[in-house]
């Protein structure tokens, strides 16, 4: 089995051992991105039936969906808060997706509980899990007071209501205080790095 | 320790956050004036109220003054929970207030005291005749610009707030403000009459413009002065807290 398969399995294997209303500090490295993605969206919330509310704020919407195709991941139960296609001027062509709901900028973090929680009232699924991708990306756009904030305020919501949270960071580009941000609201960390060689 | 909310009875608004920040909603038989600039959500949010109304099945009528009400309804948020049933029913009712300015002979561009009298009777006696319990005027302001002096729009909010009240009709009077405003009412009197002033503003932070709700004064109940930061969606008005860390730095 290679390091990719092993690194997905395991996240999902660990993520299904967590109780729902979990909050989760997913930490990977960027060459294990595309693992995360599968070990999260399809080996654990597709095969559980689970609607997945997937924040970005790293790359667009429209760039996730074309890779999650490339991985022949079924994103048919994956909603999508894009933070980040409107402040590229390319809104149109996401705007026309069902699945896809933007927030004007990352800096609109109400705005982001707020779509988050549109999306949960409009999910069907009895169990629900929200990405959020990723806290390093959100940190370029707000300082760590405000994040904080949010985090805290998300998370709690989420919790209260038997809601799976994942909050991704990537390791190269994390800092002790985003750590330790991160640590703070969630009950459990899981590493998604494969190991060196 | 469960906080005190008093021994009023509620009309639950059925907007979640709102009802939540009022301790249980609106005490009932209340006037309250939602107030805000334009484009702040006041319309949408007291179309709201009524739909939340009539589903529960309390007679509940929209006087609009500023828009045709065929063209409001076209207008409006497309509502996952509104149901044509509520209009055909009765449940729901509308009603266009320059039409009754009309059938009350009410043509001329300032109203006397006497047509006060006149136009706060018509419009109870509407409400009277429905069986309403819940009301929303769009906007008082506008009935006020026909009123001019304050102790033509005191005695008109009074007397009103107390026919609707006898009613046990808990009513929202929609009041619109310029942007920067300093006062919660265009005129500065209804405020002071009303039980409760919600005001609804755009708050630019950081070059992101955020709609806000605030509970100012609510009589009857504790309520969170707190600000909130709203979105219009097709399953209604949705709240979160505005995050305190944005606050200083607009």
């Amino acid at each position: 089995m290679s390091d990719a398969t092993n690194i997905a399995n395991k996240l999902a294997r660990e993520l299904s051992e967590a109780p729902p209303s979990s909050a989760i500090s997913l930490q990977m490295s960027v060459d294990n991105y595309l693992d995360v993605l599968r070990g999260t969206l399809d080996m654990f919330a597709n095969s559980r039936k689970i609607d997945t509310i997937y924040v970005t704020s790293t790359i667009s919407s429209g760039a996730l969906k074309r890779v999650l195709n490339a991985l022949e991941i079924d994103t048919s139960r994956t909603y999508f808060v894009d933070c980040i296609s409107h402040i590229m001027m390319g809104a149109s062509a996401a705007q026309k997706d069902d699945h896809t709901t933007l927030v004007e900028s990352p800096t609109m973090l109400e705005n982001i509980m707020l779509k988050v929680e549109y999306l949960i009232r409009l999910s069907q699924s009895k169990e629900k899990l929200v990405v959020i991708d990723s806290i390093n990306s959100l940190a370029i756009h707000n300082n760590n007071w405000i994040l904080s904030e949010f985090l805290h305020i998300l998370v709690s919501g989420l919790r209260a209501r038997d809601v799976y949270t994942v909050i991704l960071s990537v390791e190269e580009h994390s800092t002790p205080e985003i750590n330790n941000m991160v640590n703070l609201v969630c009950d459990m960390g899981i590493r998604a790095i494969a190991k060196e060689e | 320790m469960s906080p005190r909310t008093g021994e009023r009875a509620r009309c639950i608004t059925g907007i979640d956050g709102l009802d939540t920040i009022l301790y249980g909603g609106i005490p009932r038989s209340n006037t309250i004036l939602l107030t805000g600039s334009c484009g702040t959500g006041k319309t949408s949010l007291a179309l709201e109220f009524l739909i939340h109304g009539a589903m529960q099945g309390e007679n509940s009528l929209f006087v609009s003054v500023t828009e045709n009400s065929d063209k409001l309804l076209a207008n409006i948020m497309p509502y996952r929970f509104f149901e044509d049933d509520l209009i055909k029913s009765g449940l729901l009712e509308f009603v266009d207030l320059p039409v009754m300015y009309e059938r009350l002979g009410m043509t001329k561009p300032e109203m006397s005291m006497e047509e006060i009298d006149l136009l706060v009777a018509g419009i109870s006696s509407i409400a009277k005749e429905l069986g309403t319990k819940r009301l929303v005027i769009d906007s008082i302001t506008s009935v006020c610009y026909k009123l001019k002096t304050s102790e033509k729009i005191r005695d008109f909010v009074l007397k009103l707030s107390k026919a609707l009240s006898d009613l046990e009709c808990t009513s929202i009077l929609v009041s619109e403000v310029s942007a920067p405003a300093s006062s919660y009412s265009m005129f500065g009197v209804e405020e002071a009459i009303s039980d409760g002033i919600i005001l609804m503003a755009n708050m630019e932070r950081r070059g992101d413009l955020l709609r806000t709700l605030q509970v100012i004064k609510m009589r009857g109940t504790m309520h969170s002065r707190a600000k909130y930061v709203l979105d219009l969606t097709p399953v209604g008005v949705l709240l979160v807290p505005l995050l305190k860390g944005g606050s200083s730095t607009k």
